[in-house]
């Protein structure tokens, strides 16, 4: 809670100050979290890192054209389905069928003791609101199933679409850690999730190896090798932490909060 | 992955897979367990909603419609305070449609809000028109009458077709038996007689 409640405050500054920034070198994250699916060896030694810097740049340049083909797909998808909303609700002439019971959302409403009186048409407005919010959501958790080269929807697809989407905020404490995490570490560097995340995961070896070593390629190939020899060496953790800081300009007090979760 | 996020949920006791399970883990009672499941939109309304934007060969997990299921409760909850708040603030005590619309654009929803204001457009006319249901029902029973009427008058021209064939029947008739008398036998004289009595028997029928 406390880190949370930390993690929080530093959002803003975060997000003003890496705003520009963040756009196109959010992508590598992505990139990096899917190669991490497969599997990989651990590399042990400064020079290895340096000879897989290459190959490394070959498939994050692949992986990243596939992912921008990925989002471009789903605006197309978004688009098509808002154009197809409205002509839907057009041709609506039958308010009696509902596809949610107005009953059961109208004891959701109530549920908020500020709520006194319902008119009728409220129930029926949310009934087509909900729908497409679900419909909405289902988009774009499907996109992250594809991404991931699944055929069934899960709920760290649904987590996913509720970390990338910002008007989904709201939903983020209604998923699972557990299914949070994986998309906190892929999405950390665009600076909206706390910086706490790595810490937290650390104690369950959520990050593969093949996951590390892959942050330690990128940050090679961004000239940030100076910076990250020692932290590859220390914690895989650090390996995303360190990232962002260079983006960020991070004042010192940050930094030493994060080195001591570490210790 | 898959288990372990399974495994995840069980403490809270309500994301396990079956709905049982809640109830006999956390030993609600059976009036707190309805409350619960009032707390959602019924699993199968949120799945076939969830179909009509996937593939058809795609599939949905049931962990997956279940934190849907709650993602939607939190959507309604998230718009009814936001719109209770300005209720309050102009001092009015009903949330009314236009209230929930103004809710969603102000939480950032702005895709929603031109199908659910031409929705809510659409709902008020009709209402508008249910509103004058005793003129619909004067009108139906109009539409009745007009339909019996139109009944009447084609039962009419039937029974005039019958009273013209018995007035045609009784003419051809003498001529007839003059005829038969003279080139036709006694056996066509009596299937003339046998069709007569068929018309008789269908046209009692129609009466």
């Amino acid at each position: 809670m406390d880190n949370q409640g930390h993690g929080h405050g530093q959002n803003p500054s975060m997000g003003i100050v890496g705003n520009g920034p963040q756009l196109p070198y959010g992508s590598n994250p992505y990139q990096a979290s899917h190669i991490t699916g497969s599997p990989g060896m651990v590399v042990a030694s400064p020079g290895t890192i340096q000879s897989t810097g290459q190959p490394a740049a070959t498939q994050l340049g692949q992986h990243q054209l596939a992912y921008q083909q990925q989002q471009q797909q789903l605006q197309q998808r978004l688009q098509a389905f808002w154009a197809n909303q409205y002509q839907e609700i057009k041709k609506v002439t039958d308010f009696k069928n509902h596809s949610l019971p107005l009953a059961r959302i109208k004891k959701i409403m109530k549920a908020d003791e500020d709520v006194r009186m319902i008119s009728a048409e409220a129930p029926v407005i949310f009934a087509r609101a909900c729908e497409m919010f679900i419909l909405e959501l289902t988009l774009r958790s499907w996109n992250h199933t594809e991404e991931n080269k699944r055929r069934t929807l899960q709920k760290n697809d649904i987590a996913a679409a509720i970390t990338r989407t910002d008007i989904f905020d709201f939903l983020v404490d209604i998923v699972p850690r557990e299914d949070l995490k994986d998309e906190v570490l892929a999405s950390m560097p665009r600076g909206t999730v706390p910086v706490t995340g790595p810490a937290e995961a650390l104690p369950y070896c959520y990050i593969p190896p093949q996951h590390a070593q892959q942050v330690g390629a990128a940050g090679v190939m961004m000239g940030n090798k100076p910076v990250m020899d020692p932290y590859a060496q220390q914690s895989h953790p650090y390996n995303m932490a360190p990232q962002m800081w260079p983006q960020l300009l991070p004042p010192p007090p940050p930094e030493q909060q994060q080195s001591s979760p570490d210790q | 992955m898959e288990d372990e996020s399974h495994n995840n949920t069980l403490p809270n006791g309500f994301n396990t897979g079956s709905p049982e399970s809640p109830f006999l883990k956390t030993s609600t009672t059976t009036t707190q367990h309805n409350k619960e499941q009032d707390r959602f939109l019924p699993i199968a309304n949120v799945g076939r909603i969830m179909k009509k934007v996937i593939p058809p060969n795609g599939k949905i997990s049931k962990d997956a419609k279940e934190t849907v299921q709650e993602c939607v409760s939190e959507f309604i909850s998230f718009v009814t305070g936001e719109a209770s708040d300005k209720c309050q603030r102009e001092k009015r005590k009903t949330i009314n449609g236009d209230d929930v619309i103004w809710a969603i654009t102000t939480l950032g929803f702005e895709d929603y809000v031109e199908p659910l204001k031409t929705y809510l457009q659409k709902y008020k006319e009709i209402e508008g028109e249910k509103l004058s249901i005793p003129k619909q029902m004067r009108s139906e029973q109009r539409l009745q009458q007009h339909h019996n009427n139109y009944h009447d008058q084609n039962n009419q021209p039937f029974n005039g077709a019958y009273a013209s064939s018995n007035l045609i029947s009784q003419p051809p008739y003498v001529p007839t038996d003059q005829k038969f008398s003279l080139t036709f036998s006694p056996n066509s004289i009596q299937s003339q007689l046998r069709q007569q009595d068929q018309i008789d028997s269908v046209g009692h029928w129609y009466e």
